[in-house]
């Protein structure tokens, strides 16, 4: 919840090293933003990612996994 | 091997209701290669049974384990430890694994997560088919490798019956997925099962003997099958002499 409580899910975004997540690097180096409840973390492929590592990303409190690859 | 499919994660949580500290126990054989109850499934099921019951309020400590064999006592020795802990255990096992379980640790409530199906093969990505029913009397000499005990509905000897039309029995199967039947609406708004075709095993047995030349082997008359083999005689058991460890005094 904000500070007017208005619901802002926490989203984890799995970024894959290759494609997505330089994206998210050029993000950062144009100086853009993005929104304080979006984590992101790099993952080596997207095509190694488990449904286990969604479900640990719920099961800590998160509203959503992004997968970007 | 021997397939099965996960229960409801509803009907799992049923179950753990005297308990707080639960133990998923994965096996790494048989329902591991079917996508039932192998390492990554305990791993997702433990993962569902925290959040769940987190949610229900009246969270559990779920972990989790998996084994290479659930059927073997040296492979449930190594999670001793582990299973001392829980209250409750959670088997992804087949019934084997299951039982092996309650009789290895005897002081424990193990409860199952799969059902157990058939003795099948995976025919194709995401498809399992029962090729044997173990009858323990196998006849698929004389039928060119095709059973007609697991895979014929009458499960005749001697040839197809009059149900046999263009190489379908009669007998259909409900379909399913993920082990839900498939609905769908009939003409009068009603809801009912998908069905869906089931190959003769008798015909496929012609199509195979025919094309091996060997069609001749049909020529000889099964008698009656001898059951006492099978089921019929209950629970079965095998000795073998050679492989007892003798008593060294």
């Amino acid at each position: 919840m904000s500070e007017n409580h208005v619901f802002e899910p926490g989203i984890l975004a799995l970024c894959c090293h290759h494609c997505a997540y330089v994206a998210a690097d050029l993000t950062g180096a144009m100086r853009l933003t993005y929104p304080p409840n979006l984590r992101i973390v790099r993952i080596p492929c997207s095509g190694k990612l488990d449904v286990i590592q969604t479900l640990g990303a719920l099961e800590r409190g998160l509203d959503g996994v992004m997968v970007a690859g | 091997m021997i397939t099965g499919e996960q229960k409801p994660l509803e009907e799992i949580k049923g179950f753990l209701t005297n308990g707080r500290k639960v133990l998923v126990v994965g096996c790494g054989t048989c329902v591991t290669v079917c996508f039932a109850g192998g390492e990554k499934e305990a791993q997702i099921l433990a993962a569902s049974l925290r959040m769940s019951t987190k949610l229900g309020g009246d969270p559990k400590e779920v972990s989790d384990v998996t084994v290479q064999r659930q059927c073997e006592w040296e492979y449930l020795d190594v999670i001793e430890k582990e299973v001392q802990e829980a209250d409750i255990i959670v088997s992804l096992a087949c019934g084997i694994g299951v039982q092996a379980m309650a009789k290895h640790f005897p002081e424990k409530w193990v409860v199952p997560g799969l059902n157990t199906n058939f003795l099948g093969l995976p025919e194709e990505q995401g498809i399992w088919t029962e090729q044997c029913q173990a009858c323990g009397d196998c006849i698929l000499a004389l039928t060119g490798g095709i059973c007609p005990i697991a895979r014929c509905a009458k499960q005749l000897l001697n040839g197809p019956c009059g149900g046999s039309e263009n190489g379908l029995c009669e007998v259909k199967r409900v379909k399913k997925d993920g082990g839900i039947p498939v609905m769908e609406t009939d003409a009068r708004g009603r809801q009912r099962p998908v069905m869906e075709d089931v190959e003769c095993a008798w015909h496929l047995i012609h199509e195979r003997l025919s094309s091996l030349g060997k069609l001749d082997l049909l020529m000889e008359v099964q008698p009656p099958k001898d059951w006492s083999s099978s089921r019929d005689g209950g629970p079965r058991r095998i000795v073998r002499e050679d492989l007892l460890l003798l008593d060294e005094g």
